[in-house]
């Protein structure tokens, strides 16, 4: 171990665990899948960076969307998104989650990933290389260590900004508001 | 191409076009009302796999091409490069003003998802099809959007651009 993190370690030990043991759900959407599988398994490894994919998102914490993003995906993105426990730290992977990328004149395909969730850092490319992965990854590090990544807070922070951009892309939403609009989160009566 | 399969053809169906582009690739250029006889014909010839059910939009003719593609699942020769497999493409008009079509699932029951999704995307509309529900868009569009006159720069502009990016002045 680094002996200058000592310190950190003893001044915030649940923060520095969380940093170095980053839980990913990749939400494969587009063509970023086919980067996915080298990254965590033997040729990449990204276990070598603390980061171990997860079969659930109530198990994860980083939250990697690979590829462009159909309207049709961002209800899934949503609710996967929300169903994550805090905190939470979203990455979007390749150009099309930026702004569209390709698909920047689609009738069916999301530009700007970020006006419907938080997203605390992107990857541009199409496609990045797996190594672009671990360079977000320590970007990701940077940011929590000085509480950049702070997504999901803003995302209880502006709420109901989210959820109104939410209803105009997809129209009226089948699920009930995550939070109250005083920003604290609803007592859970779903599923 | 099989001579024998193109000469029934010609002789059973009157004005049926045969084109053989190249060798294993055969266009028929069919009738509206003889397709479901053409389809069936075939069928019964051992062309047995529909491998695609797809349409053009052809805005200055006012029309919709549909076409169908047919193969075998087992193939004629030993040879496994598929070179020797035959193809066969037929195409059909029909008009833009009234777009409809008999459904083709009593023959081939894989066109069920091909017909809701041309049904989504074009507007065409398949008569008998047990349920034309959508399939795809999460969206109502004015236009079904794979239509020549959908415009998709100006749909992006009225709908996706006009969301706002939630920044902290809006608080």
């Amino acid at each position: 171990m680094d002996r200058n993190q000592i310190r950190k370690w003893f001044k915030e030990p649940a923060k520095m665990a969380n940093k170095y043991s980053l839980h990913a759900i990749y939400f494969c959407t587009g063509c970023g899948i086919i980067e996915v599988p080298p990254v965590i398994t033997s040729r990449w490894d990204a276990e070598r960076f603390g980061v171990i994919p997860v079969a659930t998102p109530r198990q994860a914490n980083l939250f990697l969307i690979t590829g462009y993003v159909s309207v049709k995906t961002l209800k899934a993105i949503i609710r996967t998104y929300e169903q994550m426990y805090e905190p939470k730290f979203t990455v979007g992977f390749g150009s099309c989650p930026v702004n569209g990328g390709m698909y920047w004149d689609s009738y069916n395909t999301i530009k700007h990933l970020d006006k419907y969730i938080p997203i605390d850092g992107w990857i541009a490319g199409c496609m990045p290389r797996p190594e672009a992965i671990f360079v977000a990854v320590t970007h990701l590090w940077t940011l929590i260590d000085k509480e950049m990544a702070n997504g999901y807070v803003r995302y209880r922070e502006n709420y109901n900004l989210y959820r109104r951009n939410q209803e105009m892309a997809l129209g009226k939403l089948e699920w009930p508001p995550l939070y109250s609009p005083d920003g604290n989160r609803e007592e859970d009566t779903r599923e | 191409m099989n001579e024998l399969l193109k000469k029934e053809l010609e002789s059973i169906f009157k004005d049926l076009q045969v084109n053989e582009s190249q060798a294993g690739r055969v266009t028929l250029i069919a009738k509206r009302g003889q397709v479901l006889a053409v389809l069936r014909f075939l069928k019964d010839r051992g062309l047995d796999h529909l491998a695609l059910l797809s349409a053009v939009d052809w805005i200055e003719e006012k029309e919709f091409e549909l076409i169908y593609i047919l193969t075998r699942y087992i193939q004629d020769t030993d040879d496994d490069s598929g070179d020797g497999r035959l193809h066969l493409i037929v195409k059909t008009r029909i008009s833009r003003e009234n777009p409809k079509f008999e459904t083709t699932i009593s023959i081939f029951p894989n066109a069920e998802p091909y017909e809701r999704e041309i049904y989504e995307l074009f507007g065409i509309d398949f008569d008998g099809h047990p349920r034309l529900t959508p399939l795809f868009l999460e969206r109502k569009y004015a236009i079904p959007p794979f239509r020549k006159d959908f415009d998709t720069r100006e749909y992006v502009q009225e709908v996706f651009d006009k969301i706002p990016f939630v920044g902290d002045k809006d608080k």
